[in-house]
């Protein structure tokens, strides 16, 4: 019997990684784009690829927390862009670059918190609470900026924090900021109680609640978490783009969303990773690094990301089923 | 200015216009802009009001006895204008600034009133439909004028403009790329602007080719696939390389207008175009954005003989910061103050005092490098402090 489920076993283990159709169709991209341009697989690609990712990377994230207990965020891009205006406006008073970073972030996780409560304590479907902080973190921008961009921020070691400038190669600071908030996600979903209880609200919240899970502590926090990564995110672009514009991170909610479920988050809870955010955001990285390296009109960006969301969301159906109909032969095979 | 923050800024405009006003009087802001007027000779589409200013008295437009019959004509009425831009920035911002500026000195001069309400999507270019219901509204409301700039489809526009003017509002349209359309089927009173061809894309690409000595690769990052700017600006920039057969467009993306999609645009194009001499960013901060990009690769950027060249368009203070600080090469400025200014003269004249005005009205334009730089953005600052807002 060992010997016949074996390496079936091993390959529905494979198929079982959420993020498995996502990591197929990154490995197909590369392997296309580094035949047809031979820049595209280089250090220097890989330092813009990275670099570039990193937005998309802590946003979907965040995203991920808030995906795994059931929720959605839909305020990200906006709280990005204000949080960044708030710390930049910090700095340009007069405030030391610490202050205006601390700043952002705080901004980034209060509006993470208001979200929470309107969600929790208010009882506002997720959806409609974290629209409406879309709509008033972005109309807030507009209206204190007069649609003017925030300048005249930039430190001189901002353009080391934003990466701009790069004293260790192509191993920037926002990379390093990347990989530290990975490892502390993952760590937090693996390792920790409220990991588990995330899951658990996710899965079934009926049970959460019956089984003495703190259902809005865990929903505050998972919008805390997303609300930080959005004004880490936004920290980080300002530097990067030197400027706060009030478009700031329009439309990056969008990415975010897109990013979580290629790498295997469910909308409907309970199940997402770390790991599947890093993996979502490098397929949508890679994807519009491809299309301006290949020169290709950049409508296609939209139907390649629509096209790869599809077919990760496709390939994880059809492979739910192959193991369950693999677990009933198992199943059958065992009885027999 | 490099170092001003232009929030601050404004909101200091604010109060100097106050004060400006409580303690001077509306005429006294007025001398400052009529003599910039007239040394620039760019306003006064339709001639004769701004163009004798020079001379005149404090507040004074065509001296004592014009002034005087015009605003007999006027007779104190009140102008209920409304502004929709496509989105608010720093452009448009300068743009709005200027007509404050020019409404003022009308309001001085003659007595004409202004009601003025701005109404712009906020963020998104898209945002279309929010712009048609604006204008739909504006002439529920029974506006006398009413100025557009949207990326809405040009056919239901026209729907919405001629529905307008049945109701009595006369519609204008501003910074629109209206040269890629017939003239015959556009249904505004007039169309403030530059065509976007020959005064922007154009200037850009021989601006490359003189600077490179008719040779070399560029790379351009372009604004959204399908706009009517991007469409209009890559007309005349290809004309432009097409009359100087050394120059070759080795690359293109697309940056959407926004800096963090031009910096990836341009970083992405130069990873495999490590070659290139110029880049052609078609609006501004996407030239911005590839000149961060040009520097993180750790390239030269161009500095009178070597190095890389890189051109925006728009015309912004912080544009022309850049410029100052020796590191954008140049932008073509399509006159966001002209046009502010122009504009309210165009309603002025043809609303009004009911002259005619012509339907295609352009604007000066011009490349702004390190040697004139100076001059085009102080004009721009003076316009960022208008007598009074509205």
């Amino acid at each position: 019997m060992i010997a016949i489920t074996a390496p079936s076993q091993r390959f529905s283990r494979l198929l079982a990684n959420p993020s498995a159709g996502a990591i197929l169709l990154l490995v197909i991209l590369i392997v296309a784009m580094s035949v047809a341009f031979p820049n595209f697989f280089t250090g220097i690609n890989a330092g813009n690829v990275s670099n570039q990712m990193v937005f998309v990377l802590l946003l979907a994230l965040g995203m991920t927390v808030v995906l795994i207990t059931g929720g959605i965020d839909l305020s990200v891009g906006s709280v990005m862009g204000l949080s960044a205006g708030i710390g930049a406006y910090t700095i340009t008073s007069g405030a030391p670059l610490v202050v205006g970073l601390l700043t952002t972030m705080a901004v980034g996780a209060f509006l993470g918190l208001i979200n929470g409560i309107m969600i929790t304590k208010l009882g506002l479907p997720d959806f409609i609470a974290t629209l409406a902080m879309l709509g008033v973190a972005r109309g807030a921008l507009f209206l204190w900026t007069g649609g003017v961009p925030i300048i005249g921020y930039m430190l001189p070691e901002y353009y080391v924090i934003s990466g701009l400038s790069q004293p260790f190669g192509f191993i920037t600071v926002p990379i390093l900021i990347a990989i530290v908030a990975v490892v502390v996600v993952a760590v937090v979903l693996k390792f920790t109680s409220y990991g588990r209880h995330a899951y658990g609200l996710g899965s079934s919240p009926h049970a959460a609640v019956l089984s003495g899970v703190p259902v809005a502590r865990i929903k505050v926090i998972a919008y805390m978490i997303s609300g930080l990564m959005a004004g880490v995110a936004g920290m980080i672009m300002a530097g990067r783009n030197t400027t706060v514009a009030p478009t700031m991170g329009l439309g990056y909610e969008v990415a975010a969303i897109a990013a979580a479920i290629i790498g295997g988050a469910a909308l409907g809870g309970g199940r997402g990773s770390a790991f599947g955010a890093v993996i979502g955001a490098l397929v949508l990285s890679i994807t519009a690094n491809a299309i301006n390296i290949a020169g290709v009109s950049s409508s296609w960006q939209q139907v390649v990301t629509g096209g790869v969301l599809l077919l990760a969301v496709v390939f994880d159906r059809v492979s739910s089923l192959i193991r369950a109909r693999s677990a009933r032969l198992a199943t059958r095979l065992a009885h027999a | 200015m490099s170092d001003t923050k232009i929030i601050s800024e404004v909101k200091k405009n604010g109060v100097s216009r106050r004060s400006l006003l409580t303690s001077m009087g509306l005429g006294a802001g007025v001398i400052a802009t009529t003599g910039l007027l007239s040394a620039c000779s760019t306003v006064a589409p339709t001639g004769s009001a701004a163009a004798t200013g020079g001379a005149a008295a404090a507040g004074s437009i065509g001296g004592s006895v014009y002034d005087a019959e015009i605003k007999k004509l006027v007779a104190g009425r009140e102008l209920q204008v409304g502004w929709t831009p496509p989105i608010l920035s720093e452009f448009f911002n300068q743009m709005e600034n200027a007509a404050f500026g020019r409404m003022a000195e009308l309001e001085a001069a003659y007595g004409v009133k202004w009601k003025w309400e701005r109404s712009s999507p906020t963020g998104n270019f898209d945002a279309v439909e929010q712009q048609i219901s604006t204008v739909r509204g504006w002439t529920t409301r029974k506006f006398d004028a009413v100025l557009v700039c949207t990326g809405a489809n040009f056919a239901t526009m026209q729907d919405v403009y001629t529905e307008a003017a049945d109701s009595g509002t006369s519609v204008f349209q501003f910074n629109q790329p209206v040269e890629i359309y017939e003239p015959d089927q556009i249904s505004t009173v007039s169309n403030i602007g530059y065509d976007n061809r020959s005064q922007s894309g154009y200037l850009a690409g021989k601006f490359i080719a003189d600077t490179l000595g008719g040779k070399g690769k560029v790379i351009q990052i372009m604004g959204p696939s399908g706009s009517d700017w991007t469409k209009a600006r890559l007309i005349g920039f290809a004309k432009a390389m097409a009359e100087n057969p050394g120059m070759e467009v080795v690359g293109s993306a697309d940056g959407g207008y926004v800096r963090e999609k031009g910096l990836n645009a341009a970083q992405d194009l130069l990873t495999r175009f490590r070659d290139v001499n110029a880049i052609y960013g078609e609006n501004e901060d996407m030239a911005l954005g590839a000149l961060q990009a040009v520097e993180a690769a750790g390239l030269k950027l161009w500095d009178g003989t070597d190095g890389i060249v890189i051109i925006g368009a728009d015309g912004l203070i912080s544009g022309m910061d850049s410029i100052v600080a020796g590191k954008l090469t140049a932008t073509i400025d399509v006159g966001s103050v002209d046009q502010g200014r122009t504009f309210i003269d165009t309603i002025f004249h043809n609303v009004v005092l009911g002259e005619s005005v012509g339907k295609f009205i352009e604007v000066p334009t011009r490349v702004v490098t390190k040697t004139n730089v100076a001059a085009a953005q102080a004009y721009i600052n003076n316009a960022l402090k208008p007598a009074k807002t509205y």
